[in-house]
């Protein structure tokens, strides 16, 4: 032995006391005044816009980086950079920028950073996941310091929701060679990023706006839901939107002082089905799933009432949405009949045997396993048998992309254009080209998304789409399930949010508190 | 002695190559795609195959493998997919906030167990050895994702003493190390009580009272050091679980560790990601099982290693 072995025992307790007096401990944060903090359930993955997807990334994102227009919480685009804009043909836009917008560094906004900003998504080597969006661009002129020009390859009427993506100053790096996203233009700049625990964005006092009411905003990452609560009723966090148990709603009303409301949202849930499947291919089949379905119940009981019955995936928010879209309310009569007219039989009339069985799958959520138990209980009822799959989210998606299941349920958030069919319903969106998972081909539904994607008329368009939402609705290439409601949560002492319909921050921006208690 | 501990230092390489070929050829297994989850819904498949060809992904399997085994000799492990930042960087960031968990928790076990352990052996069959039992089952039977919510409504929600979750100062690590180290306390003061009851019997501990040695000494220097071998064992397996991430409790406490870093990387199957972090877990447990091996002839002369 090299060291006496007694000593070196002995001193094992005492190495391990100094271990723990010198590890470094980090100090007790400092409440700070005039703060917001926000209750996320992750890690926002990525915050330059040119590369954000992740729903936390963009809401973040969209407080710190302007673009040249914005939805407004009626889903309508509205100029933000852009002073003005103007399409002097269906393939041509021209805008006009404000001049007094600067960068967070002070550097004023100009025509060549949005430039900029566009062509380095197009750039190949920038692995930017919203390139594919921009294939429409043939090109962009600077016109002028403060105006721009873009040009399409042909008319492309979806393209508008293109300008939505925030604009970051020329010159700055891709996310291979810097982890820290560039400065933007909104009205909070990034104060520091640790990861896993918080984002912290401090106020823009030179905003074009006005400096915000908040001195800056804390999003803290609080990946249990039940925690964010319990940080919530502690007085830590003072705002959350969404991810909430619902079954906790009632009880934060009755022992906080919160103020909860629910809010119409664009997420659409809906029951994806596989039409290669010999039983599911047949429409009946597939009416008959739907009026087997009671949404209302689900949505009562486990819900709690935090979402709307659908009838599509527009939501009533939408301009495109069409209300007289016919629906498929819970008639189980009805749904038996269908059932019996396809060639399907119940073998022994209410007894156990089902007409025929299928797989349902899901994630491992609590609540969607809830509401997969939900299906299977009604569905029982009209002699359906389903058996509940659930796995974890990749392998999950790995099956649902790959055309592996009979029926499984998904949302798809953030609808802003009706094109979003053309994406899952169009013939040439069959994987790995799009996102028609159950195989639907159907010529007139072709023809009329077509039609849409040129036709940059809004009247024009909104008809087509009344078209395509009723054949849909007919036809049930998938079931509508529900529109999520945006719940928001919010101490007494946060005023003036403003609920956008697919989530978004942006009107922290005219968040003020009142005489609050001081957050950490 | 010498020799072997220079051999068993040696053998961890293989050990840890293995250990890692398993893996990268596990998560390639798996079912889901880094591209999906990069891309999201709306990229086009040119794109998708454009960035898996970027990343070397649409490569075959094993001359993946070989880049990677070139990335490790040359300490580069990578950019996140997911997050695409530094692999190293990433973990840097997270592994003190596992490493100050797992050592607050593990005082909290060792404090507890012995204290526990020594009274229950001391006093047997009375009250306080039927309360250490009680103590115990508790412990073993009470998992971590309730008992850490347990914690925070009575302790940061009822009483107001401590923060809910997060990491900060030192009140942040009161409830996480509780509510881990309490489990660990459970099984060390049964085997401890074990061990001590057992070696309360023998002649050496007869001897020692014998030759008039206080009570204190006959415990601290005869008893307890010779029942403490398999506490050793138990000790350096769960601390060496603990380093590498206690994902729930991690999850619970919106503590920023290693074990909700792997779960997230695994989730968006973040190759680069995952392979870092079983990198930093299989180093850690092999390390700490090494050491292991020098306690045990610390805490036992008898033992020998090797000629």
């Amino acid at each position: 032995m090299l060291i006496n072995r007694r000593s070196s025992f002995s001193y094992f307790p005492l190495a391990v006391l100094l271990f723990l007096i010198g590890c470094r401990f980090s100090p007790e944060p400092e409440p700070r005044s005039n703060y917001l903090v926000v209750g996320i359930e992750s890690n926002p993955l990525q915050l330059d816009p040119r590369y954000s997807t992740d729903a936390n990334g963009v809401r973040i994102g969209g407080l710190i980086y302007n673009s040249l227009l914005r939805a407004d919480e009626r889903m309508r685009l509205q100029p933000e950079l852009a002073e003005r804009w103007t399409a002097p043909d269906d393939r041509t836009y021209l805008f006009d920028l404000r001049g007094d917008a600067k960068f967070h560094d002070g550097k004023p906004l100009t025509a060549e950073d949005v430039r900029y900003t566009y062509e380095s998504i197009l750039n190949p080597k920038s692995l930017s996941p919203k390139r594919g969006m921009l294939k429409p661009l043939d090109g962009i002129d600077v016109l002028g310091p403060h105006r721009v020009r873009f040009r399409l390859s042909a008319p492309h009427a979806p393209f508008l929701e293109q300008f939505t993506i925030g604009i970051v100053p020329e010159g700055s790096p891709g996310t291979e060679t810097n982890t820290m996203p560039p400065p933007g233009s909104g009205p909070f700049m990034l104060e520091s990023i640790d990861s896993g625990e918080k984002v912290t964005l401090k106020a823009n006092p030179f905003y074009w706006e006005g400096k915000p009411s908040l001195s800056g905003l804390t999003f803290k990452v609080v990946p249990d839901a039940l925690v964010r609560v319990l940080e919530f009723k502690k007085g830590v966090i003072g705002f959350m939107q969404n991810d909430i148990e619902p079954d906790v709603l009632p009880w934060l009303e009755r022992n906080t002082q919160a103020s909860v409301a629910a809010h119409q949202g664009t997420t659409s849930q809906y029951i994806g089905i596989n039409l290669t499947h010999p039983i599911l291919r047949q429409r009946k089949v597939r009416q008959a799933l739907a009026l087997a379905i009671d949404r209302d119940s689900i949505i009562r009981h486990v819900l709690k009432d935090n979402a709307t019955p659908a009838s599509g995936l527009l939501s009533p928010l939408n301009w495109a949405f069409d209300e007289t879209v016919p629906q498929w309310p819970y008639n189980p009569q009805k749904a038996k009949r269908l059932l019996d007219e396809a060639g399907y039989p119940d073998p022994d009339g209410d007894g156990p045997q089902p007409r025929f069985r299928i797989s349902f799958k899901t994630t491992n959520i609590d609540l969607r396993r809830r509401i997969a138990e939900a299906f299977k209980e009604q569905l029982a009822q009209v002699g359906i048998g389903l058996e509940i799959r659930s796995y974890e989210w990749g392998t999950f998606y790995n099956d649902v992309k790959n055309g592996n299941f009979h029926l499984f349920s998904l949302a798809w958030v953030g609808i802003v254009d009706p094109d979003i069919y053309f994406q899952l319903f169009h013939s040439d969106s069959v994987p790995p080209n799009g996102d028609n998972r159950g195989l639907y081909r159907n010529p007139e539904i072709d023809r009329l998304l077509e039609a849409g994607r040129a036709t940059v008329d809004p009247a024009r368009r909104k008809t087509i789409y009344h078209r395509v939402q009723n054949l849909l609705a007919e036809d049930l290439p998938y079931i509508p399930l529900w529109w999520w409601k945006n719940v928001v949560v919010q101490a007494p002492h946060v005023r003036g949010f403003v609920p956008y319909p697919d989530g978004e921050f942006i009107s922290f921006k005219k968040v003020s508190l009142v005489s609050g208690p001081p957050t950490p | 002695m010498k020799r072997y501990l220079l051999q068993r230092l040696l053998l961890l390489l293989p050990t840890l190559l293995g250990a890692l070929t398993l893996v990268f050829f596990l998560i390639h297994l798996v079912p889901g795609d880094p591209i999906e989850v990069m891309l999201g819904e709306t990229a086009s498949a040119a794109d998708k195959e454009e960035l898996r060809r970027s990343l070397g992904l649409d490569r075959p399997l094993l001359a993946q493998y070989r880049s990677f085994l070139t990335g490790l000799v040359t300490a580069d492990l990578g950019l996140s997919l997911s997050e695409q930042a530094s692999v190293s960087a990433l973990i840097r960031a997270r592994f003190p906030a596992t490493f100050q968990l797992t050592f607050c928790a593990m005082a909290v076990a060792l404090l507890l167990s012995f204290s526990l352990a020594a009274m229950a052996a001391r006093h047997r069959a009375s009250w306080i050895d039927r309360a250490a039992l009680l103590f115990s089952l508790l412990g073993l039977s009470l998992p971590n994702f309730w008992l850490g919510p347990m914690l925070m409504i009575v302790f940061a929600i009822q009483l107001g003493w401590t923060p809910v979750s997060g990491r900060g100062g030192l009140s942040h690590l009161v409830l996480p190390s509780l509510t881990l180290g309490l489990g660990m306390a459970a099984i060390l003061t049964r085997i401890l009580r074990a061990g001590l009851l057992q070696t309360i019997r023998e002649d050496y501990v007869r001897t020692a009272r014998a030759k008039g040695l206080s009570e204190a000494r006959v415990w601290l220097k005869h008893t307890l050091r010779n029942a403490l071998l398999p506490v050793i064992t138990i000790v350096s397996l769960q601390f060496g679980g603990l380093l590498a991430g206690s994902i729930i409790t991690e999850t619970v406490f919106s503590w920023p560790g290693i074990g909700r870093l792997t779960v997230q990387a695994i989730q968006a199957r973040d190759y680069p990601l995952v392979q870092g972090c079983v990198l930093v877990i299989a180093t850690t447990y092999l390390l700490v099982n090494f050491l292991t091996d020098i306690f045990y002839r610390l805490a036992d002369p008898r033992i020998h290693y090797g000629k």
